[in-house]
């Protein structure tokens, strides 16, 4: 490019970028949406988890007729956790989750029926659509078989055989996820947010200088001084990706302050959010923001107003918001074509940093070279559309 | 001076068939003097106009500014112009200078030049509050003294422009056509404007050459009292209805 035209170009970039921060209505909403929008998520799982962590260390158990089983009343005493009577409408309670915990049925005759071992049923009732009392089952059901295991192991006993018998196979854990792996069951959203943020970043801008200045009558106009259309191009590409970067740095950066604001310690413990993170959010989003910018614009150049080009924009914010869910819904296992999806990349690449896991050459350079690519082609088809736009016939 | 020679120009319909739009406009507009295109709605005077400011690509004919062949060396053509289009729109979250500055620096000026040019051309169209306010919100004269004052930032040799006064109220007509006239003059430049129209006022008081245009071509040019004396007539409104619909009269009278 000569020093006249970039000399133009730079003039249109300053003269977008100005127009577009004066745009002061649309930044706030912006900002509020998208920016403040992932960290506001993030203390709300945080309280979610907290929640479901404090369930889970509950030393207590809501029985309804307890009074029918005082051998079991015994155990759960020994255990040293507190036994709490359920109300009669305790079903009701659970469906409309004012209930937080399964409880335990115990019928009449039960004590009767153990000792004379037919297998009386405790029934454990919850709610699956009660998220908390669902947590709370398998602790329930871990009590309640220490029960049962603890009563075969002294009938055994009694007849002389060793309790060692009923478990001829041990069964052991080992999860393999390292702490920050587990928490990204909470924290895997959060990439999908940021990149929401970049989209949101550059959606104004880009429809604002393309089919905006389309619909306002400006382009025209503009296209009588004696600027080359890819020097007007490049200029408004670039205050529009100034604007999207500057929304995801942004984005990115409100994640440092919200993790203090976690309520959950374990979490906190899992989600290490440093300048490493940070670093990695930059260098997966730059790129991307240069893409979405110029998609965004290429798609506008040929609406006749800004109202078509919201329609039409609408697609690609959609196509790069649900393929990094759709992969969600998958395995979850990364695939090798996934570094060649914008969007889909930068989610895995995010990810993996929250993950503490290090990347690859291949997932360092291949995204960046696929939006360059992306981003040159969309420009091009923007200065070669752009005479067309201008003029109306 | 700007020199159109031939000029044609066909348009693809949504139908998929053809209208003839412009059909071999040729006209001389010297330096120093103002020409005008007259002709009705739909004749052809934007089409035209927009070929000579490179816009569209004429299918066959060229044009010349100054000497500098529009389709070859668009931006030298276009370096030498300013131009008041059809479509005049501002940025209204920019002030009124920001708007002319930013011209300026695309036509190549110096921020420092272009703002001092801003304010000359203030001072010239009576413009100077306006300057620093932003253009959101301004009446229709203040919109096209803008405008103006934008197409004009880099001091151009010729100026075209279409349909200036469309939308203006009588006395910002008034300041318009003072503004070009003084621009034809020795004082104001002696540049060469083109300027197109439907207003018989306006060509009978400013026009030192009148193009008259029908069906996308020139049915007849020549001054005012030239096209009055060819045609008759005493009035230059009856003088235009018989040169532009001269065709359809004669069509209309055999049937």
């Amino acid at each position: 490019m000569t020093r006249a035209a970039s000399g133009r170009a730079w003039a249109v970039y300053r003269k977008e970028l100005i127009d577009a921060l004066r745009d002061r209505r649309t930044l706030a909403t912006v900002l509020l949406s998208s920016v403040f929008l992932g960290p506001l998520l993030l203390v709300a799982l945080s309280g979610l988890y907290a929640t479901l962590e404090e369930g889970a260390e509950r030393r207590e158990v809501v029985v309804s007729g307890i009074e029918h089983a005082p051998a079991l009343r015994n155990y759960i005493e020994r255990q040293g956790v507190v036994i709490l009577a359920a109300a009669p409408d305790h079903e009701q309670q659970l469906r409309e989750s004012r209930l937080r915990d399964a409880v335990v049925v115990v019928p009449p005759g039960f004590e009767r029926e153990l000792a004379l071992g037919e297998a009386p049923v405790l029934e454990v009732v919850t709610d699956s659509a009660n998220r908390h009392a669902d947590a709370s089952v398998a602790r329930v059901q871990r009590l309640l078989y220490g029960f049962a295991r603890e009563r075969a192991g002294l009938a055994l006993a009694l007849r002389g055989v060793a309790g060692a018998l009923l478990e001829p196979v041990q069964v052991a854990e080992r999860d393999l996820a390292g702490a920050r792996s587990r928490a990204m069951r909470f924290t895997g959203m959060l990439p999908f947010f940021v990149i929401l943020a970049v989209l949101y970043g550059a959606l104004t801008a880009a429809l604002d200088t393309t089919a905006g200045e389309r619909e306002r009558g400006s382009l025209e106009p503009l296209l009588t001084n004696p600027a080359t259309p890819m020097a007007i191009v490049l200029g408004k590409w670039g205050a529009v990706a100034t604007v999207a970067a500057l929304i995801s740095l942004l984005s990115s950066l409100s994640f440092v302050p919200a993790q203090w604001l976690l309520r959950s310690d374990a979490l906190q413990a899992m989600f290490q959010y440093g300048t490493r993170e940070l670093v990695a959010f930059g260098l997966a989003l730059l790129p991307l923001a240069a893409a979405v910018s110029a998609a965004l614009m290429a798609v506008a150049i040929r609406c006749r107003s800004v109202k078509e080009a919201q329609a039409s924009a609408a697609v690609v914010v959609l196509v790069l918001s649900l393929v990094p869910l759709l992969s969600q819904l998958g395995s979850g296992a990364a695939e090798p074509w996934h570094l060649w999806m914008p969007g889909l990349a930068q989610n895995q690449i995010m990810a993996r940093a929250l993950q503490g896991e290090p990347l690859s050459v291949r997932q360092w350079l291949v995204p960046p070279a696929v939006c360059a690519l992306l981003t040159v082609l969309c420009l091009r088809f923007v200065a070669r559309h752009l005479r067309e736009a201008a003029v109306r016939p | 001076m700007i020199v159109a020679d031939g000029l044609s120009k066909r348009f693809r319909t949504a139908r998929g068939g053809f209208v003839q739009a412009v059909e071999r406009v040729g006209f001389v507009a010297p330096d120093g003097r103002i020409t005008g295109l007259l002709g009705a709605n739909g004749a052809g005077k934007t089409t035209t106009l927009r070929m000579v400011a490179g816009l569209i690509e004429p299918d066959t004919g060229r044009v010349t500014v100054d000497e500098v062949d529009v389709a070859a060396q668009p931006r030298a053509a276009l370096a030498r112009m300013g131009v008041l289009g059809d479509a005049r729109g501002l940025y209204p979250r920019l002030t009124a200078r920001e708007n002319v500055v930013y011209y300026g620096e695309l036509q190549g000026m110096a921020r420092g030049a272009a703002h001092a040019r801003a304010d000359a051309l203030a001072r010239m169209l009576d413009m100077a509050h306006l300057l620093d306010r932003r253009t959101e919100g301004f009446s229709q004269g203040e919109r096209m003294k803008t405008a103006l004052a934008r197409a004009l930032v880099h001091d151009p040799p010729n100026v075209v422009l279409d349909e200036p006064t469309n939308g203006l109220d009588v006395l910002a007509t008034r300041a318009l056509r003072d503004a070009l006239r003084w621009l034809a003059t020795p004082e104001g430049g002696s540049k060469c404007i083109v300027f197109s129209t439907h207003v018989m006022q306006e060509v009978e008081r400013l026009c030192d050459n009148v193009l008259v245009v029908a069906r996308g071509s020139v049915v007849a040019q020549g001054t005012v009292e030239e096209l009055l004396a060819r045609t008759g007539r005493g009035d230059f409104e009856e003088a235009f209805v018989d040169l532009a619909f001269a065709t359809e009269r004669r069509e209309g009278a055999a049937s």
